[in-house]
This record gives structure tokens, sequence and C-alpha cells, in this order.
């Protein structure tokens, strides 16, 4: 759908719903190839919008959204969310402050003409490099390449009326060699031509074929240990996507839920670490406004190793008082019951020139590409668990000696970034979404970085 | 609809070497009331058309939701060329044979959820709400209930056509303690989403959650003040619900074929168990005996047909300890020679062609009795109950689950609250400390409905039957 179509069809749902109300209309168009033991597998071409109206009645919400865009299909979907709204304050008056006054949203260089046209042939094209540089490799190679463009219209009975579109696309790569090691590597971008899928390949082959060492157990059949780790940027993003949750989400910081809940001011890493939420910072994937209509600006999160704000949406900075107000941080219109989430965190780079030069020092200890099924232990210390995945190695005399076997750890996220000694130079934007329900692409951009004392708490996969 | 997708079937044919098609109408009602307030109330509805083919041994999909007949040609068209601009396309592998599925299929449902005023199950909700209240150190509750309806028809090329109805409906609450630096949370009637049946209304009712409100908070704000959990290796005794969990990471995931073929390498992950294994790999204890039961009457993972037409049916997966079976779709049994697949391929909403997904996976129940006798068993050990957290690494073997409660066992007894239970092991070796399985009587059905995999992400929502058991030599942890 067009911009104009999908505008109109948001103005005709506010129209429909009548009294005070918020339509968002969205389309998307994506296009997602696998590969699985070097030949492609599982291809899915989608094209889908769907409208989501929101109607507010005596400070409660009810939210519908519709899969078509006609008169009858919006005027269902109104009558759904006046319903639900008004079923709602049956009860009573609800919290919800109401919508937002429009304000201007910036523009950004989120949209990528040429990916916008999902062309197979760039797909296939992307493919094809990756396996011819698996085959010369000598390594099999597991993959996905996925492009897309979503074009959003949000219109409100406050007058706001504004338009989004972005694109995004991503290809990462797992090699694996015939002794069963594995390696990973991945990009995202806004543009799906600044992805050289080819280099991927070869920098999941090199992780994969390292100079020969039979893998080794950093814990030494302990079961448990501490290591100085230099996490890659792939693994770091996994973190601190998890710490966007535990520690920066207005609701739960309101509620006393939040790691953050009455430290706000406190020293909580080291002061090599600046964090924060910037939606148009060179290399993210940007968005204009949040799913309540507001402007997406930057939020300082952690400045100089110091907790500074969190994130909110209508609803959590109304219920955090003190005169906070949104920060474009809603997950769906009315704002989600789990709270407002980061999507566009910025870790700062640091002054290594790359991830060598943060092994450097190391005299014993990890390097680690990714992480994998992160879930909080215990969510006010911000612990979590995983397990590390393709691409494990020890580090001896700061040099990588050997691959390991993969290992879970059990440790806070805030206690890392509070041992952290350096950073790279140069942060990478991560691509940090697996497309569950209609594609919204976000993602961290982050440096590698080298903490102390990373505790491992078992030995998982042999890593192979 | 299903008279379109066989005239689409028929357009196809000979264009591939197979396609199918499937509609999907969803409808989907979420309501949620937090701290005595109705914090939401979202209702979905979804319709749309996915055409999967099959060129050479590579699957290509595409999604639409323009309906008409040039809508769903067009549709063919996209996935068709999808499928032509893929590199090195597999020689086809056969796919296991089925008679194609005929006929229509409904879940059982008495009362229709959404027939069900509104306001009648917000009442509900802030009853179990204000069950709940009163305690300062509460930081947030929480009460939801869910209504699903997939209305689904269902053509092939090889002269499938079929149509489904399923309505689910469930419910849940939630207490959250907090107090300085520590955060502990109960729930009923389990850990995650609630419990959610192939059912109407009538199973919410019977969860009774306003009932359970006062237990669910104390239990919360007790926590808060439970010593930490013992740690060493020790019996323990997990209750129905953490069982199932048990079971669906370190054994259903792991016994999907597409998983053990590696097709899954790029993201969900492979598994230790290799196809070579089945026949002769010794998963368990002689006590574990585990079933996929797509046939469950009211699990979430009973259907009629999986998305590719086979029938719902029973598969043992693991006999007296020993592997005997896997999770297959048609592509994945041919791969290894299977006769026929298990019927597992499911997709989440028109818009997802469908992945190997496990359908009920279940525990036998055994001659354990009844949790008190499994617990009566232990001298010294530990009871954990209600899944909190858990994680699994990308091959299913090692794995770490934390329990929202634990309770001491002294001489058979349950004793005291304790807080933080975390225990971790690896995959047979902890199934073969599987020492008892709790007799049928004792045996629960827990719902999942955020089981993900595949790219672009897909839930699959599914149940499993399972009894509370008891294992030894387990590694007990409190971080």
């Amino acid at each position: 759908m067009t911009r104009d179509a999908l505008l109109d069809a948001a103005r005709r749902a506010v129209r429909a719903a009548g009294g005070e109300a918020l339509a968002r209309a969205v389309s998307e168009r994506s296009v997602t190839a696998r590969l699985a033991r070097s030949q492609p597998t599982q291809a899915t071409d989608l094209q889908r919008a769907r409208v989501e109206v929101l109607c507010v009645r005596d400070g409660h919400t009810g939210l519908a959204i519709a899969s078509r865009t006609d008169d009858d299909a919006l005027a269902a979907a109104a009558r759904r969310a006046h319903d639900a709204a008004l079923a709602a304050a049956h009860a009573g008056p609800g919290d919800y402050p109401g919508l937002p006054e429009p304000a201007p949203a910036r523009g950004h260089d989120g949209f990528d003409v040429a990916t916008a046209a999902l062309d197979p042939g760039q797909t296939g094209g992307a493919l094809a490099a990756a396996l011819e540089v698996a085959e010369v490799r000598g390594v099999e190679l597991a993959g996905t390449w996925t492009a897309g463009a979503v074009t959003e219209a949000i219109a409100s009975s406050r007058g706001l009326e504004a338009v989004d579109a972005v694109t995004d696309a991503q290809f990462k790569a797992v090699a694996q060699a015939p002794d069963g090691l594995r390696g990973y590597a991945a990009r995202t971008a806004v543009a799906a031509g600044a992805i050289d899928a080819a280099a991927v390949a070869a920098e999941a082959a090199d992780k994969a074929t390292p100079p020969p060492a039979a893998p080794v157990d950093p814990l030494g059949g302990a079961g448990t240990a501490e290591l100085p780790v230099v996490l890659g940027p792939d693994a770091v993003a996994d973190l601190l996507q998890m710490l966007g949750v535990l520690a920066f989400d207005g609701r739960a910081w309101a509620e006393g839920r939040s790691a953050l809940s009455d430290r706000l001011g406190e020293r909580v890493a080291a002061p090599n670490i600046s964090l924060s939420d910037s939606v148009r910072f060179p290399g993210t994937l940007p968005h204009a406004f949040d799913p309540e209509g507001t402007p997406k600006g930057p939020v300082p999160l952690i400045q100089d190793g110091v907790a500074h704000r969190v994130v909110h949406d209508v609803r959590s900075a109304a219920r955090a008082g003190g005169g906070a107000t949104s920060t474009g941080h809603a997950i769906s219109p009315g704002g989600a019951v789990q709270g407002p989430i980061p999507r566009n965190l910025v870790l700062a780079g640091g002054g290594a020139a790359d991830e060598a030069e943060l092994m450097a020092p190391v005299e014993r200890g990890l390097y680690v590409t990714r992480l994998w099924y992160v879930n909080p232990v215990r969510s006010k210390e911000t612990l979590i668990t995983g397990v590390t995945r393709e691409g494990t190695f020890l580090i001896e005399d700061g040099r990588l000696a050997a691959p390991v076997r993969d290992v879970r750890f059990t440790d806070s996220v805030l206690r890392l970034l509070s041992t952290t000694q350096a950073l790279s130079r140069r942060p990478r934007l991560v691509g940090t979404t697996d497309f569950y329900g209609p594609r919204f692409a976000y993602g961290v951009v982050c440096p590698a970085l080298r903490a102390d004392g990373f505790r491992l708490t078992g030995v998982a996969s042999p890593g192979v | 609809m299903l008279d379109a997708l066989v005239d689409l079937m028929d357009a196809a044919g000979g264009r591939c070497a197979y396609a199918d098609a499937r509609w999907v109408d969803h409808s989907h009602e979420a309501l949620t009331v937090v701290d005595g307030a109705i914090e939401s109330v979202d209702i979905v509805d979804e319709e749309g058309v996915g055409v999967r083919v099959r060129v050479d041994g590579a699957w290509s999909f595409a999604a639409t939701q323009t309906l008409s007949r040039e809508g769903l040609q067009e549709a063919l068209a996209r996935a068709l060329a999808l499928a032509e601009a893929e590199p090195r396309r597999p020689a086809p592998t056969p796919l296991a044979p089925v008679a194609p599925a005929r006929g229509s299929w409904r879940s059982p449902c008495a009362i229709d959820p959404f027939g069900v005023a509104l306001e009648e199950k917000l009442a509900l909700l802030l009853a179990a709400d204000e069950a709940m209240a009163g305690d300062p150190r509460l930081g947030r509750r929480g009460a939801f209930c869910v209504a699903e309806r997939a209305v689904k028809a269902f053509a092939s090329t090889e002269g499938a056509a079929c149509e489904q109805s399923v309505v689910e409906c469930g419910a849940g609450m939630v207490a959250v303690a907090v107090a300085d630096d520590d955060l502990q949370l109960r729930s009923y009637p389990s850990g995650h989403g609630g419990d959610v049946a192939q059912a109407g209304w009538e199973h919410v009712v019977g969860l009774d959650l306003p009932a359970h409100g006062a237990e669910v908070a104390d239990e919360a704000v007790a926590l808060l003040t439970a010593p930490p959990c013992p740690e060493g290796t020790m019996t323990v005794v997990i209750d129905s619900e953490q069982v199932a969990l048990q079971l669906h990471e370190s054994i259903g995931h792991a016994l999907e074929l597409d998983r053990m073929l590696g097709y899954e390498a790029a993201y969900a992950g492979t598994s230790f168990v290799r196809p070579e294994d089945l026949g002769a790999l010794r998963y368990g204890s002689d006590a574990l005996n585990v079933t996929a039961d797509a046939v469950l009457p009211g699990a979430l993972g009973t259907y009629g047909w999986d998305d590719e037409g086979v029938a719902g049916q029973r598969t043992a997966l693991v006999v007296e300890g020993r592997l005997v079976g896997a999770l297959s779709s048609r592509e994945t049994a041919g791969a290894v020679g299977l006769e026929a697949s298990s019927g597992a391929m499911r997709a989440d909403g028109f818009a997802r062609q469908p992945l190997v997904r496990m359908p009920n996976v279940s525990l036998e129940p055994g001659d354990g009795g009844t949790l008190a006798d499994l617990v009566a068993g232990v001298d010294d050990g530990l009871y954990l109950q209600t899944n909190r957290s858990w994680s699994i690494d990308d091959r299913r073997l090692q794995f770490q689950f934390t329990t929202q409660l634990a309770r001491e066992i002294k001489g058979g007894e349950l004793g005291g609250l304790r807080r933080n239970a975390l225990y971790a092991g690896h995959t047979p070796r902890f199934w073969s400390g599987l020492d008892a399985v709790g007799s049928p009587s004792a045996q629960q059905v827990h719902s999942f409905t955020k089981c993900g995999k595949g790219e672009p992400g897909q839930f699959a929502h599914v149940s499993h039957a399972t009894p509370p058991a008891r294992f030894r030599d387990v590694d007990v942890r409190a971080r």
C-alpha cells in the first residue's frame, strides 16, 4: 500500500471510531531466504497490512486490529475498540491520561529505495555469493537473508497525522567445518546493498576454521569459573538488549521492579560506559515516532557509568509522575502491559583499535562471539543466564589460542559493565529482532568490550 | 474458501513438484487487569492465505491478504518466482506419502468465549486482582484472560481438501513482590501465560482465579524473607508444570527431526540427537516413557490434520528410556527413510510456512503415586514448583532452570519455603536420574503459547500432560 493509502485508512478509522481515538495503518513487504547444509531450504515472501484502532473512553483504552482497510473492516474494528474501552469504563475511571498532542517528528535516513524493491534476484545473488565462499573454504553453510520495507501512517483525533517508512536487511551465516567446529557472523543495515554476504560468510568460516587445536573446557572440569572476557559486538548486543528490558522500562521503574528503581543518579557501570537510546545515531535502524505517535528522540540512559534516565510511553510516564513524559518508546498504541522498551540502544565506543587490541592484555580468558537463550535469573540484579554459541575461544597470552567448548554463564549485566576495562573504537549495528509477528526491525549499535570475571556456570554443548 | 484453494492448486499443478495453500481466519482477544485497573482490552482479527511450493528440493512461500482469485494467483506466482531465484536448489528428497486429507475437524467448546460479554470477563479479572491486594510489598499484581479462534482450510496438489476450526481459551494471574534488590513472584495456574486449553469460557470459569488470589499474593511476599535455596547435588521432586517445561525443552525440541538434520542450524539450533540414534539412544531411566500426542482432547497441540494435511496421531518417542521415535514432517521423514510423517508440521497463522513443531509431548504416568507419595520417598531433598526462567543450549543438551518456589524435604515431608531455586543438568544424564513418575491421577495438562522457532519467527501453542516426578543426583544452586 502507498503512503497516501495508509494515511487515508488511518484517517477513516479515526473518523469511524469517533471520540478520542488513534489509528495506525502499517504495511509490510519482506523476503526471507534460509540456507542449511549449504542448500536453500525455505524462502518466504510476505505482503500484509493491518490497521490498529485505539479508542480512549474515560481513561480506558480499547485496541482492535484489522487486516483489511475497506470501510466495513475499519468500521468493525473501530466498533470493537469503542466497545472494549466502554466495557472497561463500566468499572470506573481508568488511568490512561489521553492521547499525546501532535508534535512534529524529525526525518531520518532509514529508508532505502533499492531495498524496498525486494528484488528476488538480489536475494538469490546474496545466497549464491555466500555459498561460493563456503565451497571455497570447505565449510558447510547455514544462514538467513532477509530484507523488508515497512510503511506506517498514524492519525489521531487530536489532529496528529504522520507517515514513516523504513527498510532493513540482514544476512547471518553459520559455517561448520568438517571437524564440526562452527562459526557465526552477521550484518544488519538499512540498505541491502550495504551487506556483503560473501564477506559475512567468510567471517563465519574464519571462526569455524581456526588454526588446529583441540577444543578445551575453560572450566577445567570445575563447576564454575570466573575469567576475563572479550565479548564481540553480537554478544554485547545480547547483553544490552536484555538490560533494556530489566533496567530501562519506565513502567517497571515506577513500580519498583526495575534494576534502576531508586538508583537513578548512582554509579551502576564503569566510567567508560555511556549508553543511550539514539534513534538517529549513524548505523542504527531509525523510526520517526512510536505507535502512540510520540516523536522519537535521543535518551541518555547511562552517562559515564552513572544511571541517568529510563524510557516511557504515555501510560508509564503518567504512572511515574514527577513531570515525566513519553519518550517515544511505546510498544503498541496505548502502551503494552510489559511496558516501554528502548529499541535503538547505542553503546559508545572506546579507545581500543580492534578486538585484537582488547585481547592483548589478557593472560588467560575467553573470547565470545555470541550468546544464546539469554533469560533473567534475578531481574533486579540484572542477573541473567545463557550459553555461548558458534565462536568461543580461549585467549592465552593476548591471543586466540584454541576453540572452547560452549559454556553457560550466569552473571549480572551491570556487574559486567562495572568491570568493563576497555571498548573497541568503532561500534556497529547488531540486529536483535527475530521478526515474530509484524515486522519491526531494531538493533543495538555497540563495540566489542573487555570485562573482568565473566562467571561461567557449566559446559554446554561440545562446541562442535 | 476451500473451493478457491482447490482451484488454485489445480492451477499450481505442473508448475512445481508440489504445492499447498492454507486460508486462516484468526481472531484473538486479550484482557488484562493490573493493580486494580483495567490495563488493556485488545482484539485482533486477521485473515489471509499462504501458498507454499516445492521446486526441486527447496520450499518457497508467499502470503497474501487479497483473497480474490487474482490475489491468490499472484501469491502463487510470487512463491514460484522466489523459488526460481534461489541458487543451487537441492535434489528433491521424496516426501513421505500421505492419503489426501478430506473432511472437517472442530475442537471442543461449550461456551463461545467471544459470545461472553467483555464486562463479565473484566469483572472476573478484577475480582481475581482484588483477591491478591493488600500487602504493600506487592509491586504489581495482575490477571488476564485470552481467547482465540482459528478457522482454517487447506488444499494441496495431491488432492487434500479439508477444514478445521479451533477455539482456545484461558486465564492466569501473577503477584510480584519487591524489596530492596529482591523481586519474587508467584503465579496461578502456571508460570507463563496462564492455563489455556482448546475449550470455551467454561475453562476459565473452572480455573476459579479469585479463589487462588490470597495464596498467590501471600507466597510471593513470603518468598522475600524465605531462606535461600540450599546448594548441592540432591534428590528433587519436581511439580507437574516444571516437568512439562523440562520435557518441552530437553525432549520435545531435541526430537524435532528438522533440528536433528541440521535444517534449523541458522537460528533455533540443532540437536544432540542424530537420526541414526533412533532406536538406539538411551535417553533416560526405565521410568521414562514419552509420547507425542496430537489427539489429546482439549490440549493446544491437538488437531485433525497438521498444516501439510497429515492426520493428528500418537507417536511413541521414548519407551522405557530408549529413543524410538521423532517428530517429523513429510520431507524430514522422507529424508531419513521413515514410512510416514508423524504429522508435526504447523504454521503460526496464514503468513508463515509450516515447520516441524511438537504436538502435545507428554510424560506417561508411572506408579509413583501422588505428589505426597513422591515426597515421602525423599529423606533429604527439595521440592521445586512453577517455572520462573529457563535456558538451554542450541543442541538441547545443557539446561538451567529456576523455579518460583522451593520447599525443603526432610524425612519424607515438605518443609519450609526456599527462594531462588536453580537447577542445571545435561539432558540424558538428568533423565537417567528419573527415579519415579507420578501415577495417572497425578497427571495434569499444561499449556505453553510462546514456543518460538523459524525465520521469520513463529510462535506455536502446545500442551504437555505430565505427572510430578522425582529425580536423583540433581545439581541445585542458589544462583
